[in-house]
């Protein structure tokens, strides 16, 4: 098979087999490509293993402020000799000529013997021939040179003085082809591209996954016959608790499971006749002293019976098929398996031939259409409905029988102090559940953690 | 859910004939969860309305009957006694004024008789009894105790010794010292004087509710049982001591009458109940056609008594079963006297059109739309925190709606934005390639007699070359391919945005978002590396239909 090249990796496969190992720079060059090029078809070969990169540090030299300035005009102990090459000078002239070299110079040429001093003249002694440091000035000038261009005994006496040498570590590339890539055979043929090759990652926009699971079920819902209602997340304790036949001590009650709001309380809840009948519902059977304060206390709901409730209530339906679908909040410890905020989903039917085995029928047709055919029912408690059951689904990759839905008949405790006559069917639950036994997640949190990665490969179409 | 731990071995010898398997199979459908099982063990979740079913013994009558070994109502057999009396003082009146009791005699208590009246105990405590609010427990051994009893009041500095104590204590020194005290100390208020069961000889027997003497603790030496339950209803302790009668009764002791009198209390009758259900409501609520001769037969399975009479079935119904209110509860007793797995489901074809609210149609369009734009749908709580809201993003917290006692530091404040979910989203994911693109539709919440919902939509967007004119340009589509509606964009300024790069988004003439580039020192505090911009309106009232 022959592999297809870009035009890029031909030509540095072309330059690099001319030569050995080349800098970016020197292909930049030899290429003509633009160095963007150079780096991507470097890469690329790379990838493939046909080229390889070594990197290397090194030393450049490029002369300071003093030691371009003595590229210019000589070393300043070479001005001083060059001033006195006609004869002795006075001081004051010396210094007037070499300005602030004029100190340094003086002491190199004191110690070096090369001068003699009387009075306030200074006149020549020893002429020397080069000076140390001046070939690298004259070599270096103002371009950079690599370390070893340079000589290095010549260098060590610049690199004491101040300014003279500027000396930086640059990182250097050299890049090689592999053996393979040496005999390759490239096609004359241009503008091919390799088809084989990998391509970088195209991420989809998309809805989120827990959504839809929402939106299917939604779906289900409305081909069952079922419409949809909404209500506020926000309830008084009347409509999610006391309408609901839970009494106003009951544990679900406490601080510790329901999420009440700090000092918002409900000037309305049900209407005169509701509170009047609800509260003696309550009185009647669980006989203790009902508090009004208490079912003005504003909640997150616990559940979306409040809102189905609610609705029936206000229109006392003969014949309904309702659902009603949502955030709903309970007071736990955040963990793999529980949330603070969740979505449930519950459906009510109200009509003459709501039954219990209508129900489980509703139920079994529900759980077809999301896949689950293993299903049995088992007797549960709720507090406001009986008979209640619960649907457990088998869950052929945890190979055991998992608990999902609750469902049961409105307790008359409920309906009759709301005016509410006919029965009712009501069921529902978590959506994160079935969510989670889609997308094959042992952690629901996953659902709120907008992390990317994870939303970013779940499959979509399953 | 209260869980009660058995073993398959004791049941078995309560039961009668039945085996391992059959008894696993039938719990389920007698409402009794399996929680884990380990060879003879099991632990079971049982509902809070059975409290019966808080020790094996009252399981086992369930199961009986579920399984036909013996089936029809548990009668109480309590010997009329004049030896046992309690006299109650009017001074307990305003502190826990009811007591009632019972003697159980000739009883064996091994040690997993022991643990069962124990896990019992606590049950009825935390259940019905509220915490020991409304009703609670004492059980003594009956032959430390001379009768007649008082049920009276003492001083604060009363003394006697206390259970699982050596040395005496005062009642103030049990209250701040021992645990029960400082659990359930409360309930006794600010009183100088507290409840406390005296006997004939003066001896301290019991400090309701909080713990009674050492002297009369019940071992496995205990033959005889005096139960004494006192409370703040009289119909909360005589439930409670129904269930304890029928327990030690079914435990295998002989039951004995005690007497009680004085400041409005009375000796406890245990008496059955009488409740008749039509054979229509029963046929019709289950979806059934069953005879009424097998709708006696079922309610005995359930442990009721039951007599056919014309169209009616009449029910009896022992004290300790006060979870039925009305005859839908004993439609649900005839449901597990016939065996929910013996319920076949059916399904009647719907006479009613389902249709899907106009708002979730909206929602779902705005979805595809934005997903058309290449952003990437984002959920996040609307339960959240301070920082998110506020802390992270210099937004004003005047008016924010916080919950109480939240047990995560997470979730303590209802949003009033989506938009700082969203940069908070884009924190977690600085590692990702970019660019990013995300959007949420969800409710926001403010204080409004008493809360205001509505529905906001908000994007963000973050790559290098973000800026203010790609995220305009992303709403205008947004609105006028989803709603058919166009928008100005006005000069604003908010502490989210950066000064210069934030305006109001306007649709006639009102403002219903906001629309910028994320304020440079929000992105800092994030440490996201790159420019964001980001918009959030309002959809409901201007953009989306009425709700309901």
């Amino acid at each position: 098979m022959s592999q297809v090249f870009h035009d890029i990796e031909k030509k540095i496969i072309t330059s690099l087999r001319n030569g050995h190992k080349q800098s970016p720079e020197s292909l930049e060059k030899s290429t003509h490509l633009s160095p963007d090029q150079i780096r991507r078809g470097i890469e690329w070969l790379k990838l493939k293993d046909l080229a390889i990169v070594t990197e290397s540090k090194t030393s450049v030299i490029s002369l300071g402020k003093n030691g371009l300035e003595s590229f210019e005009k000589g070393l300043p102990e070479r001005r001083l000799l060059n001033l006195l090459n006609d004869g002795s000078k006075k001081l004051s002239f010396l210094k007037d000529q070499l300005g602030s070299v004029f100190g340094p110079s003086m002491g190199l040429a004191r110690k070096n013997n090369w001068i003699e001093t009387s009075s306030d003249s200074i006149s020549l002694k020893n002429l020397p021939g080069e000076l140390p440091g001046e070939k690298t000035v004259n070599l270096v000038g103002t371009e950079r040179l690599h370390l070893d261009k340079i000589d290095q005994d010549d260098l060590s006496a610049l690199l004491k003085r101040p300014d003279f040498i500027i000396e930086n570590v640059v990182k250097t590339k050299q890049i090689a082809l592999t053996d393979s890539a040496k005999s390759l055979k490239l096609s004359d043929s241009f503008g091919e591209i390799d088809v084989e090759a990998k391509v970088p990652e195209t991420f989809v926009a998309r809805t989120h996954p827990l959504k839809d699971t929402i939106d299917e079920i939604r779906e289900i819902f409305v081909t069952l016959g079922f419409s949809e209602i909404f209500g506020n997340m926000s309830q008084s304790s009347f409509w999610n608790f006391d309408a609901l036949f839970t009494p106003q001590d009951h544990p679900a009650r406490e601080l510790q499971d329901t999420f009440y709001l700090d000092g918002v309380s409900a000037k309305k809840t049900g209407t005169p006749d509701q509170i009047r009948n609800v509260s003696g519902s309550h009185k009647k059977n669980w006989r203790y002293q009902w508090d009004i304060n208490e079912a003005q206390k504003m909640v997150l709901r616990t559940h979306t019976t409040c809102v189905t409730i609610k609705h029936l209530a206000e229109k006392k339906p003969d014949e309904a098929r309702i659902f009603s679908l949502g955030r709903v909040f309970r007071n736990e410890k955040v963990s793999y398996k529980h949330l603070v905020e969740f979505n449930q989903v519950e459906g009510i039917v109200v009509g003459k031939d709501a039954n219990l085995r209508n129900l489980m029928g509703i139920q079994r047709e529900f759980y077809k259409r999301i896949g689950i055919t293993k299903i049995k029912f088992w007797p549960t408690f709720f507090p406001y409905t009986e008979p209640s059951l619960q649907t457990m689904v088998y869950n052929e990759k945890l190979g055991k029988w998992i608990e999902l839905f609750g469902m049961g008949i409105f307790r008359p405790e409920v309906t009759k102090p709301l005016g509410i006559t006919q029965p009712i069917l009501a069921w529902g639950g978590g959506i994160e559940r079935i969510a989670m036994l889609k997308y094959d997640l042992a952690d629901v949190r996953e659902f709120y953690n907008n992390n990317l990665g994870w939303l970013r490969s779940s499959s979509k179409c399953q | 859910m209260p869980v009660v731990e058995l073993s398959y071995s004791r049941l078995q010898k309560l039961i009668g004939k039945v085996s391992k398997k059959q008894i696993s199979d039938s719990l389920p459908f007698l409402g009794l969860d399996i929680e884990s099982e380990d060879k003879d063990n099991v632990r079971i979740e049982y509902s809070p309305n059975r409290p019966d079913y808080s020790t094996d013994f009252g399981i086992a009558l369930g199961l009986q009957g579920l399984l036909g070994i013996k089936t029809g109502d548990i009668k109480l057999k309590i010997k009329k006694s004049s030896k046992y009396s309690i006299s109650v003082k009017p001074g307990v009146s305003k502190i826990r004024p009811f007591v009632t009791g019972i003697v159980a005699k000739n009883g064996k208590i091994d040690d997993k008789t022991l643990k069962q009246l124990i896990t019992m105990q606590e049950d009825l405590h935390f259940g019905i009894g509220r915490k020991r609010k409304k009703s609670s427990i004492g059980i003594h051994d009956l032959d430390k105790i001379s009768f007649p009893l008082v049920y009276s009041t003492a001083d604060r500095n009363h003394k006697f010794v206390p259970l699982n104590s050596k040395d005496e204590m005062s009642i103030s020194e049990i209250l701040t010292s021992t645990d029960v005290g400082k659990d359930y100390g409360s309930l006794l208020g600010q009183s100088s004087k507290v409840p406390m069961i005296f006997d004939d000889n003066q001896n301290t027997v019991s400090f309701p509710p909080i713990i009674n003497a050492n002297i009369t603790t019940v071992t496995t030496k205990t033959k005889n049982l005096f139960v004494e339950i006192t409370g703040i209803g009289r119909n909360d302790a005589e439930d409670m001591l129904a269930v304890v009668a029928m327990i030690l009764q079914s435990a295998g002791f002989k039951l004995e009458s005690v007497q009680i009198s004085g400041a409005k209390n009375t000796s406890p009758e245990f008496d059955m109940r009488k409740l008749a259900i039509r054979t229509s409501l029963v046929n019709q609520t289950l979806g059934l056609d069953l005879k009424p001769s097998q709708i006696v037969s079922c309610l005995k399975k359930s442990r009721l008594g039951a007599l056919s009479k014309g169209s009616e079935i009449v029910c009896t119904i022992p004290a300790y079963r006060f979870d039925i209110f009305g005859p839908m509860d004993l439609v649900e007793e005839v449901a597990l006297g016939y065996g929910i797995q013996n319920l076949e489901p059916t399904m009647s074809p719907s006479q009613t059109v389902g249709q899907t609210n106009p708002v979730s149609l909206q929602l779902k369009s705005l979805d595809k739309t934005m997903v058309g734009l290449g952003y990437l749908e984002a959920l996040n709580s609307s339960l959240t925190s301070q920082r998110v809201l506020y802390d992270m993003t210099n937004r004003d917290s005047s008016k924010i709606i916080s919950v109480l006692d939240s047990k995560s530091r997470e979730h303590t404040i209802l949003r009033d934005s989506v938009l700082p979910g969203l940069i908070e989203n884009l924190s977690k994911n600085i590692h990702e390639s970019y660019p990013q693109r995300l959007f949420e539709t969800g409710t926001v919440f403010t204080p409004d007699n008493p809360v205001s919902e509505k529905i906001n939509f908000a994007g963000i967007c973050a790559h290098k070359d973000a800026n203010f004119t790609e995220i305009k340009s992303v709403v205008q589509a947004v609105l006028n391919v989803g709603f058919g509606i166009k928008v100005e964009t006005k000069t604003s300024s908010d502490p989210i945005f950066e000064k210069g790069h934030c305006a109001s988004i306007i649709l006639n003439n009102l403002q219903i978002g906001i629309i910028g580039k994320i304020n440079s020192a929000v992105v800092e505090n994030y440490k996201i590396r790159v420019p964001v911009v980001g918009f959030e309106l309002s959809l409901s009232g201007s953009i989306l239909a009425t709700e309901n």
